[in-house]
């Protein structure tokens, strides 16, 4: 697989870890009244989608980034990866 | 002999070679298979499941039959394809799959109870009795039914790796792959163009034929030397592309040293990683077999192979010059073959056509709309039933070419399960724009087969590729090559009343497919694993698509309604080896040395293995003949005077910025933000969920400067979890990580004499406990302006520093502290003593924050701060984890004799051992030279309100059952004041 | 002067060669190595006149000194033959106020020198998964090598800088030993 850094270009995957689904960026807030239940969703339950995911690489052999990588599951295709604090900076 | 004038052999390099312990000669460019024909042998092997003989089935990569143990020794490798072995000098190969000699194999016998050997044989006859498996059957299988041996010696050769990035990926060098490479490479490409074979030209080198007015070999030589002359081009021969995997990333194999007796200097093959934006596929097509009865003997093979060597390597299929020679065919293909028999002078026996009404292309008698019905010859082809016209005649021959056409090699366009489409009018499978992004297929490949077809497809192909790439390219003028008579018509197998093998590889009949089918196993992947059809290490290359016609054939629906099969990668086999790499032993992987390595190993030290780090275990010293001894001498050392320990492997983190504070009260459980300059704090690491994650110090430098210290295990992982903190949780704090592990080495100075020793090297540094107190750092200079860093921190509950110099000084700094303590017994101790001290002081690691266990249980609940959030802080409060009972305590032995067992789990006596009972367990265990006895920590059910109480410590699996009784996790200095002292 | 003496990163107290049919292998162990690194947004600096370079960069400035990008707002700031210095406090004192972490000795300094270009990307091919944009003269990456982190500085046509982790050193010479062996055929 090769992904492709926005930065960077073309990687080869073997420099990224995995970690998994990008909602793992929307950190629930821990003042709501509901907090524990909004944790243990945002801990525990995953989509699991036979198709289009965005998902968190960690550039561990490269420039430490975290990316979002849009990929189709099904195909392997990657639609495209950005910056990981780009998106969270967006609030996206 | 049988060798015949021409073909692309060099007669002035002779080569003598050993065969099943007869010498034979050969010529340089001959393979094993070729030489061995031109020896007049035909016997090279026996089958895998009925031991009947076998010879040479085809001239290539696809060979299912002619499988030899090549070379000797640790180099002997089993399941060798001697049509693809390059002939060298003094080369030995032997025979496979047989008890006695070749020609007299004593399991030939099973070739007698082949009714019990049909399809489903192992599923349905070694069902019962179960327990004569593991000890009778399988061991009797694997002995009989079985393929080469291995030399059970390691590997004595290196192999390389490497990485190719170029424009397009050319997999294949006949007609096709090299107009493709040609007309890329001209338009400036960078072109990596990869054959299997030592030689390109595909089967231009076994057609003969005449390109643009001179002989294809020639002609195929003017096109390798431009394509060498192009600085963009480079061409890998000897490399076998096996797979096709995700984003244009390709596999392949370089053979570099195998055509050599040894690989000398050299590596003996390169795993080449290659990562092309588009790839042509020009592998050529496969020749397939139409089954009929007894096709398996010697001297039955491809019509293609027999002009391949005729033509390539000048030798005829026969034993004897003046055996006539037998072709069966369906299509003109065939025909071309007896073309080429009879030019060079071979006598023919006729061409046997299932198609009626065909006539001869040449000077010999063709039998139409006739089918071959039978064999003879023990040990060898000697002659052939043909039935015409209603009835059946022998003819006499020494060797039979067949030809049911040929299959596109398709094999990696479907390596990411696009499936090949049938198409009618080629009778044959074809690849169809489902394949992996970026796959181009051109030639014969994709059923354009003839040589002027497969040259034209070439060029077409690689100006499409070339548009893909955005590089402008020119069509170069196609070469004119001489018409080649393809027609062909379905005929898929003769019926026979005995055995017509499809695959011989695995010894699967057309009968075998019947009962399949009976048996209902009629979906292809059923038939596949029901049968073993296949499933040998040619993959059915021969076998494949014929099985599928038989099983058409059965089920009444088309071949493409049956189905195909899913091609896997590797494309032919691959060696463990070029896959493992070359590094193997105790360069299997990378070993990180800390920075006093040097002295360690100076002083004898016992190093063990910490994940990657080596790391001294202890330091025996002369006398002491248990490592128990030594430890126990290094741990009462740290208690009684002072000892050193190398703790480099702990992770540390720099972080600074602004917001570092905030941001490390969001990392840690506890409040960590306040902490000011000058300080250290013990801190724990919650996951998200709660769970304990990892514990260690964090100290402040300077304001917005922490240095955040973690286990040695979980040094890259914490790091990772903090990066990710900050870019994708808390992007607007202000905050900047630097793992600094490996730029200073650590040292652990312990014990009551440990002031002391350090105000020795400190360049005016008031090391007084008021000056310095406990949790204290500093930087500061040693030894004569040396930088450095010291932290008043304590793992073993002795007073305590740790102390951080640049990584290059290390190994001095522990030599002064040895030379400089010699009057205060300074003692060096390993991690076992390392373990022993903390296991007294009742300090956690990783054997009690282990991924299920909990600040509560760690006795740690009030350090989760509810001033601030922090990761995991809310769901530790879960009452399925806040509410937890077990608590960490320690454990001593009733009679301190015993030991205790780390693993073991805690019974109230006279209750029964089971889960049921379960009470807890012991996390750590070791003897306490302190204690005077073994002791333990653990979790216990209600623990800290247990202490005193006996339980059982209970190992089932060893059968041990101890008595214990819970105590304080703290074995020394519970109220904490030594460390402070 | 402290009256330590230090070891190099492959335990020796002189630094290590070793030649092979027209490659040089050679430890550096007199490369100084402080990394600098701005909050987001922020103007890059320009530390001993050095114009920091965008990713993938590697630039070269007067006095030995180089600089090459590392992360986002991230660079590393090389000085030869300073390791013995506190570089670390002098890069700080061209950016005061800086983030500025002192890498000296968390690395390890391996320089190839070949006969020509051709020699240097024949060993890169074995060496690193990198397209040859990405290794060409001018740029900085970081990278896997047999498992391991690495940074690979293209210095000129024929050099090349190999920089791995320090603790990794013996693991990350046996590997390019290896290589450079294999292709300068003196194994």
């Amino acid at each position: 697989m090769l992904i492709p850094h926005p930065l960077l270009g073309l990687r080869d995957a073997q420099e990224f870890t995995y970690l998994g689904d990008a909602s793992l960026m929307a950190r629930p807030d821990p003042d709501q009244p509901d907090a524990e239940a909004a944790f243990a969703d945002y801990v525990f339950l995953r989509d699991n989608p036979a198709g289009v995911h965005r998902e968190l690489w960690f550039h561990e052999q490269g420039d430490r980034s975290w990316l979002v990588v849009t990929r189709n599951t099904v195909t392997h295709e990657i639609l495209g990866a950005e910056l990981a604090t780009d998106v969270a900076r967006r609030g996206a | 002999m049988t060798r015949i004038q021409g073909g692309l052999i060099d007669r002035n390099r002779p080569l003598s070679f050993r065969f099943d312990g007869r010498s034979y000669s050969g010529f340089e460019g001959d393979t094993l298979a070729s030489a061995l024909l031109a020896n007049g042998v035909r016997l090279v092997g026996r089958s895998f499941k009925y031991h009947r003989p076998r010879g040479i089935f085809s001239a290539g990569s696809e060979e299912p039959n002619a499988l030899v143990e090549l070379r000797e020794g640790a180099r002997r490798e089993p399941n060798t394809r001697a049509t693809v072995v390059e002939l060298y000098d003094g080369l030995v190969a032997d025979s496979q799959n047989r008890i006695g000699s070749l020609e007299h194999d004593l399991l030939s016998v099973n070739d007698l109870f082949a009714p019990f050997f049909a399809a489903g044989f192992y599923y349905k006859t070694f069902m019962w009795p179960r327990a004569f498996w593991e000890k009778l059957y399988e061991p009797a299988i694997r002995r009989a039914a079985g393929l080469g041996s291995l030399s059970m010696l390691a590997d004595p050769d290196a192999y390389d790796r490497g990485f190719q990035h170029p424009d397009l990926l050319v997999i294949g060098g006949g007609a096709a792959g090299l107009m493709a490479a040609l007309t890329t490479g001209r338009a400036g490409a960078s072109v990596l163009l990869a054959d299997e074979d030592c030689r390109l030209g595909g089967r231009l080198l076994a057609e003969g034929g005449v390109i643009d007015d001179t002989p294809a070999a020639d002609w195929v030589a003017g096109v390798v030397a431009e394509l060498e002359n192009l600085p963009n081009v480079r061409i890998l021969t000897r490399t076998t592309v096996f797979g096709a995997y995700d984003h244009g990333v390709y596999g392949a194999v370089e053979r570099v040293s195998d055509h050599l007796p040894e690989p000398g200097r050299k590596v003996r093959q390169t795993l080449w990683r290659i990562s092309a934006r588009h790839a042509i596929l020009a592998t050529g097509a496969t020749e397939r077999h139409i089954p009929f009865g007894d096709n398996d003997r010697p001297g039955i093979m491809l019509a293609g192979a027999m002009r391949a060597y005729v033509n390539r390597w000048a030798v005829t299929p026969q034993a004897r010059a003046e055996d006539p020679v037998a072709i069966f065919t369906n299509n003109d293909d065939g025909h071309r073959t007896a073309l080429a028999l009879a030019a060079r002078g071979v006598p023919l026996a006729g061409v046997i056509d299932t198609r009626s009404g065909v006539s001869s292309l040449g000077e010999y008698r063709t039998f139409a709309g006739a089918t071959v019905t039978g064999t003879k010859g023990r040990k060898g082809l000697s002659a052939i039933e043909l039935r015409h016209g209603g009835t059946s005649e022998w003819l006499n021959c020494g060797a039979l070419g067949v030809s049911g056409g040929w299959n596109p090699n398709v094999h990696l366009a479907s390596h990411h399960r696009g499936r090949p489409l049938w198409s009618d009018e080629k009778l044959a499978f074809v690849p169809d724009d489902n394949g992996p992004q970026g796959l181009l297929v051109a030639g014969a490949a994709r059923g354009e087969g003839s040589t002027a077809e497969a040259l034209a497809d070439g060029a077409r192909v690689a100006l499409t590729a070339l548009e893909a790439l955005g590089i402008s390219g020119t069509a170069p003028a196609i070469p004119v090559a001489s018409e080649e008579p393809s027609a062909i018509e379905a005929f898929w197998h003769v019926p026979a009343k005995g055995r017509a093998w499809v695959d011989f590889q695995n010894d699967v009949t057309v009968k075998d497919i019947k009962l399949a089918h009976q048996e209902n196993m009629r979906p292809v992947e059923h038939l596949k694993r029901w049968t073993t059809l296949g499933m040998a290490t040619d993959q059915g290359k021969t076998a494949n698509v014929t099985a599928l016609a038989v099983m058409a054939e059965l089920t009444g629906k088309t071949i493409p309604e049956t189905g195909t099969t899913i091609f896997r990668p590797p494309y032919t086999p691959v060696s463990m080896g070029v896959l493992g790499g070359g590094d193997t032993g105790q360069r299997f992987r990378p070993r990180r040395l800390t920075p006093t390595h040097p002295w360690a190993e100076a002083q004898g030290a016992v190093f063990v293995e910490v994940g990657p780090w080596m790391r001294a275990q202890y330091f025996p010293r002369a006398g002491e003949t248990h490592w128990r001894q030594t430890v126990d001498r290094e741990a009462r050392a740290v208690r009684a005077s002072v000892g050193v320990c190398d703790v480099t492997t702990l992770g540390k983190i720099d972080v600074q910025g602004p917001d570092a504070g905030e941001f490390l009260n969001r990392i840690y459980a506890n409040l960590m933000g306040t902490l000011k300059p000058g300080k250290v704090r013990y801190g724990l690491m919650l996951r998200e969920d709660g769970i304990a994650y990892d514990d260690g110090t964090c100290a402040c430098l300077a304001e917005g400067h922490y240095v955040v210290t973690t286990t040695t295990a979980n040094a890259g992982l914490v790091y990772q979890r903090m990066e990710f903190a900050r870019q994708c949780l808390w992007p607007e704090l202000d905050v900047t990580l630097i793992s600094t592990t490996d730029a200073w080495a650590q040292i652990a100075v312990a014990g009551p004499k440990s002031r002391e020793l350090l105000s020795r090297i400190v360049d005016g540094f008031d090391m007084s406990n008021d000056a310095f107190p406990f949790m204290g750092c500093a930087e500061l200079t040693v030894c004569g302006g040396l930088r450095a860093r010291l932290f008043r921190i304590s793992f073993s509950g002795e007073l305590a520093y740790e102390i951080a110099v640049p990584a290059r000084y290390g190994n001095a700094l522990m030599e002064r502290l040895m030379d400089t303590g010699k009057d205060l017994d300074v003692t060096a101790y390993g991690t076992e003593a390392l373990g022993v001290l903390r296991i007294e002081k009742g300090h956690a690691t990783a054997n009690e924050i282990n991924g299920q266990t909990t600040a509560t249980m760690l006795g740690m609940d009030r350090m989760v701060s509810r001033k601030k959030d922090s990761i995991g802080a809310i769901m530790s409060r879960r009452e399925g984890l806040s509410g937890d009972a077990r608590r960490l305590v320690g454990f001593v032995p009733v009679d301190a004799g015993e030991p205790v067992v780390a693993g073991s789990h805690l019974v109230a006596p006279g209750d029964p051992v089971d889960m049921a009972h379960d009470q807890g367990w012991i996390t750590s265990a070791c003897y306490s030279p302190h204690v005077g006895s073994s002791i333990g920590l653990g979790y216990l059910v209600n623990g800290d309100s247990r202490l005193g109480q006996e339980f059982i410590a209970a190992n089932p699996l060893e059968g041990q059952s101890v008595r214990v009784k819970a105590v304080s996790a703290h074995f020394v200095d519970p109220e904490g004041e030594r460390l402070r002292d | 002067m402290t009256d330590l003496t230090p070891i190099t990163a492959l335990g020796d107290s002189v630094p290590r060669v070793h030649t092979a049919g027209g490659y040089t292998l050679r430890e550096n162990a007199d490369l100084a190595l402080a990394s600098l690194a701005v909050a987001r947004g922020v103007a890059a600096p320009a530390p001993f006149g050095l114009g920091l370079p965008d990713a993938g960069g590697l630039a070269v400035g007067e006095g030995g000194r180089s600089a090459f990008w590392t992360a986002p707002d991230q660079w590393m700031i090389a000085a030869e033959g300073m390791a013995e210095t506190d570089f670390a406090a002098s890069l700080l004192a061209e950016v005061p106020g800086g983030r500025v972490t002192e890498q000296t000795d968390g690395w390890t300094a391996f320089e190839i020198a070949s006969e020509d270009a051709a020699q240097i990307e024949s060993l890169l091919e074995r060496l690193v998964n990198l397209p040859a944009a990405a290794t060409a003269p001018g740029r900085a990456t970081r990278t896997g090598l047999e498992h391991m982190s690495v940074f690979v500085l293209r210095r000129t046509d024929s050099h090349v800088t190999i920089i791995g982790m320090r603790t990794l050193a013996a693991s990350l010479w046996h590997a390019l030993e290896t290589a450079v062996d294999r292709l300068g055929g003196t194994q």
